[in-house]
């Protein structure tokens, strides 16, 4: 059964009227497709709700396109382009590795050999490789010497090779860094070798790779360098690799570990030694440009290494002593970079067709619409955005377009066993997870593993993202999860008649305050997750200066995120990355020591350990998730106080509150927030309905808020597994209303948006809307209070 | 450890009827749990199942747990229309594989077909130390890492 042949991706998330938007489109069988722009409004495709709601634009770019398949070659590297000096008689490599994959199933998407440091191409050059057997190799044109010994996974080994001309003599290094008690001895290898190395002409010299192919297919100018096609991509970790233009001896080999070294001569040559210092043709230093695309070269030809499809750097070195957990202070212990054959940073396609989007555009939800004869189709969203001091409305819905690269194409479902413990049913696969089950060059999510099984920090937008489309359910909640679930907000919104803009997370991060500043009211999307420190600075700003806030989900500002600044030339906001270290709900675990991010810098994690708690945001916070079924909310006394009673007006006190929806069948569900004043909750803040009591077993407390195992943490049993619905005033009129559930929007468009959420969020939009600030409460409201401390009775008497 | 009964058995035959009435009840739900709603489609109030019945409760975790080689799944094949079941590979870039031709016309019945094969397919004890092998020092063994 074939799956998706239509997939595509746009160069913009965000554009704004006036400018243009390119698409890519990979069209693999069908001869041609249609091409519609589509606004869109409605992704569910549950009977229960109003069902695929989508309309037809008027766009220049409409019309039938010839189809053509677009390949995406990931896998990382770095490679220099074919130099006279890299053609070598007699030649060293040497440099440390910790592979993650040296031997790997017969039927696993790229078995076979791996790349370290190469020159080679169909049995040309010279290279130093791991074998299919998982052994280190080491190739002279078409000949070859292995140490026959397994390399050891997940730890360091010294490998290095020479081949003597004059002799024909080949050594074979393979010392591993930790040797056990019953370790074998791995002594070198020799062998006398009858042939002198030639080259094919145009071969880079590749680390984590080898030069597989020539092409002069279109498909293969997506590959970097163009027409040239990488094979053998390396799992694991890499540091200081070194060529050198003669056979050194092993003290010598020894001795060039110390790389180039200029300092020990005071005329600043190469070293490490006078006679190295001839030998050296490139000695590379990762650690040095941790932030860059560029693996930098130390040695006299400054043959600085691109690196492609952005490998994880700030990686822990065969030389880290554990003291220093930042590789800001100490870069010579993160000399390693960690390549993986899937990575992928930009698919590099060519343009399909593109759409200058007309001045007056309404700023909406959009997306390019694919379709062919044969019945495939697929769905490239973008949205439209007003340039700064041109927005169209009060109202702003801000999507969390940081969240969705963070769950970019997520594979849990089909690799992570665990999936099924976590939804408590087995999980439920659409096309796009079967696509990409066998598709592993569009890459994962930040969720995901790496093919390797190390964790994915890294994710680019610049690729299908294939999570990010109408008519998906997620295997999380059987129905829609983030960009459908937000547009059950967005069909709500549109059946409501309310004018609205949309921007999206990168215009917050990197427009700062002025990207907000101009709306009444700023309304998130169901699932804000991932956030950059510049959105949560904006919010904040605005929240100060009496900007209104809606919170419509849950689960928000919980992991630090930071665009890599070295595709800032490419456009905003292309890859962002993220850290699960020590804390939080993680499908993966960092490593000690690679905590920091290597664009910014910045400590990742949690936003929470950083010292900015999730509930001083929108005054609620992530308690507890499960993913069986949802439920409902009830009203609190507290939703009687005049400070906030407006909000129910037209809805009786003892109503249940969305017992019904399109996530989970209620409003509170999947991942739930509460006030916590201890964790940031504005201590007025009131808790006007909760769901306390009424979740499943599978639903559980979050691991950041108990030290301990323990039993009783589930929401048949503990008191914090619920979502709060809460509201709190701002200062300067402001004020912020958090729905607390991811499930929440679910339940807007149920009964054709005719419901109690639905006059709940129709009462809260239609007083944050209004200009000017909001009413104040009455002066009894305006009392100390302390944060553990609510003893009201004392706190008033204070006054 | 609690073991998993034998398909045949009374213990085996009162769960699995609780879980076809569960799974039934549940029908039309955006989401699914083995539990039983009082007006069927509707979670406002849900009883029984995995709230009630320990050992249901019990076996349906071991059998979640179990790790990705091998584990069946729910394939929707028709948007809304059509489901099938498969079983994943375990390894990356091999896709899942449909076990069978049976297509079904809800999201929930595989469930409890998956549940009735889990029953025949599971070993009564495991994880007891007369079932050691050198795989549970590589956390190769019955219960998937998240």
């Amino acid at each position: 059964m074939s799956w998706m042949t239509i997939t595509g991706y746009a160069d913009k998330f965000s554009v704004h009227p006036g400018d243009t938007i390119k698409f890519f489109v990979n069209c693999d069988g069908p001869a041609d497709y249609q091409a519609e722009i589509v606004k869109m409004i409605h992704a569910d495709t549950n009977p229960r709700g109003p069902g695929f709601i989508e309309e037809k634009i008027q766009a220049s770019c409409n019309g039938t396109y010839k189809g053509m398949k677009q390949e995406i070659y990931s896998g990382s590297y770095g490679f220099v382009v074919d130099k006279p000096q890299f053609c070598l008689e007699s030649v060293t490599l040497q440099c440390w590795i910790w592979p993650t994959a040296p031997k790997t199933h017969p039927k696993y998407w790229k078995h076979g050999a791996q790349g370290l440091v190469t020159k080679w191409h169909d049995g040309n050059g010279y290279g130093l490789f791991i074998n299919e057997a998982g052994c280190v190799e080491f190739r002279v044109n078409d000949q070859v010497i292995t140490t026959g010994a397994p390399l050891r996974d997940h730890a360091w080994h010294f490998v290095a090779a020479s081949f003597d001309a004059k002799t024909g003599e080949a050594i074979l290094y393979h010392e591993p860094q930790i040797v056990y008690a019953l370790d074998p001895e791995i002594p070198p290898v020799t062998k006398k070798l009858s042939t002198k190395l030639t080259y094919a002409p145009g071969t880079p010299t590749v680390i984590a790779g080898y030069c597989g192919s020539f092409s002069d297919a279109p498909q293969g100018k997506a590959s970097v360098p163009a027409g040239i096609l990488i094979k053998g991509h390396y799992n694991g970790k890499i540091d200081s690799p070194r060529i050198c233009n003669r056979a050194l001896s092993r003290l010598e080999i020894e001795t060039m570990k110390l790389g180039a070294q200029p300092g020990l001569s005071e005329r600043r040559n190469s070293g490490p030694t006078g006679k190295l210092s001839e030998a050296i043709v490139a000695s590379w230093d990762f650690s040095d440009g941790i932030n860059t695309l560029v693996g930098k070269d130390k040695g006299p030809y400054l043959f600085h290494a691109t690196i492609v499809n952005c490998p994880t750097r700030a990686m822990t070195g065969y030389n880290w002593e554990g003291q220093v957990f930042d590789w800001k202070v100490a870069p010579e212990q993160y000399g390693a970079i960690h390549f993986h054959d899937d990575d992928i940073d930009d698919a590099r396609w060519s343009t399909s067709f593109e759409w200058n989007v007309p001045k007056g555009t309404g700023s909406k939800f959009y997306a390019a619409k694919l379709t062919a004869k044969d019945g495939s189709e697929d769905y490239i969203p973008f949205w439209v955005v007003p340039r700064v001091g041109e927005e169209t409305a009060k109202i702003a819905f801000m999507v969390p377009t940081i969240s969705y690269m963070a769950y970019a194409n997520e594979h849990l479902a089909n690799n992570a066993g665990g999936a099924e413990l976590l939804v408590y049913r087995v999980p439920i696969m659409q096309q796009q997870n079967m696509f990409l089950s066998e598709h592993r060059e569009y890459g994962g999510s930040i969720y995901d593993t790496h093919t390797d099984g190390s964790g994915l920090c890294l994710s680019s937008r610049l690729r299908p993202i294939l999570s990010i489309r109408p008519k998906y359910d997620h295997f999380l909640a059987q129905a829609p999860w983030q960009y459908p679930a937000d547009l059950h907000m967005i069909y709500w919104l549109e059946k409501k008649g309310y004018e609205y803009d949309v921007i999206t997370d990168e215009d917050a991060t990197y427009d700062g305050l002025a990207r907000l500043e101009n709306y009444n009211v700023i309304i998130t999307g169901s699932h804000p997750e991932h956030n950059s420190g510049p959105q949560l600075d904006a919010l904040h700003n605005y929240m100060q200066r009496g900007g209104r806030f809606m919170y419509m989900g849950a689960d928000g500002w919980y992991w630090v995120h930071s665009y890599h600044p070295a595709y800032d030339g490419q456009g905003r906001g292309i890859v962002t990355e993220m850290r699960r270290c020590e804390s939080g709900i993680r499908t993966w675990r960092a490593d000690p020591g690679e905590y920091y991010h290597q664009g910014t810098g910045e400590l990742g994690g949690m936003w929470r350990f950083r010292g900015r708690y999730l509930h001083t945001v929108a005054g609620t916070g992530m308690s507890s998730e499960g993913f069986d079924i949802s439920t409902y909310y009830s009203r609190t006394p507290e939703s009687n106080d005049t400070r906030v009673a407006w909000a129910f007006e037209g809805i009786s006190y003892d109503e249940k509150l969305g017992n019904f929806g399109l996530v989970g069948g209620g409003a509170a569900g999947t991942e739930l927030d509460i006030v916590d004043t201890m964790l940031g909750s504005p201590p007025h803040t009131l808790v006007v309905a909760t769901s306390a009591g009424r979740h499943t077993e599978g639903y559980l407390l979050v691991m950041e808020d108990y030290g301990f195992n323990q039993q009783g943490l589930d929401g048949t049993q503990h008191p914090r597994v619920r979502s709060d619905i809460a509201y709190h005033e701002t200062p300067n009129g402001g004020g912020s209303f958090a729905f607390s559930s991811i499930a929440f929007c679910g339940a807007l468009p149920w009964n054709n948006g005719d419901n109690n959420i639905s006059t709940l969020v129709g009462n809260v939009l239609n007083r944050f809307m209004q200009d000017g600030p909001l009413p104040m409460p009455d002066p009894e409201a305006i009392i100390h209070r302390g944060r553990a401390d609510y003893d009201q009775p004392m706190n008033k008497a204070r006054k | 450890m609690i073991p998993i009964p034998r398909p045949s058995s009374s213990d085996a035959q009162r769960m699995i009827k609780e879980h076809k009435e569960c799974i039934d009840s549940m029908k039309g739900v955006a989401g699914n749990s083995v539990l039983k709603c009082a007006t069927p489609g509707d979670t406002t109030t849900v009883t029984g199942g995995i709230h009630e019945d320990f050992q249901l409760n019990r076996v349906l975790l071991r059998m979640r747990a179990q790790p990705a080689k091998g584990k069946l799944v729910v394939v929707c094949t028709k948007v809304e229309k059509e489901w099938r079941i498969a079983c994943l590979s375990g390894i990356r870039g091999v896709p899942p594989e449909f076990i069978n031709d049976k297509v079904y016309d809800n999201e929930q019945d595989p469930q409890h077909d998956i549940f009735l094969m889990r029953l025949e397919e599971f070993a009564e004890y495991d994880g007891f130390p007369e079932h050691f092998r050198e795989g549970w020092k590589r956390r190769d063994d019955m219960w998937a890492t998240t």
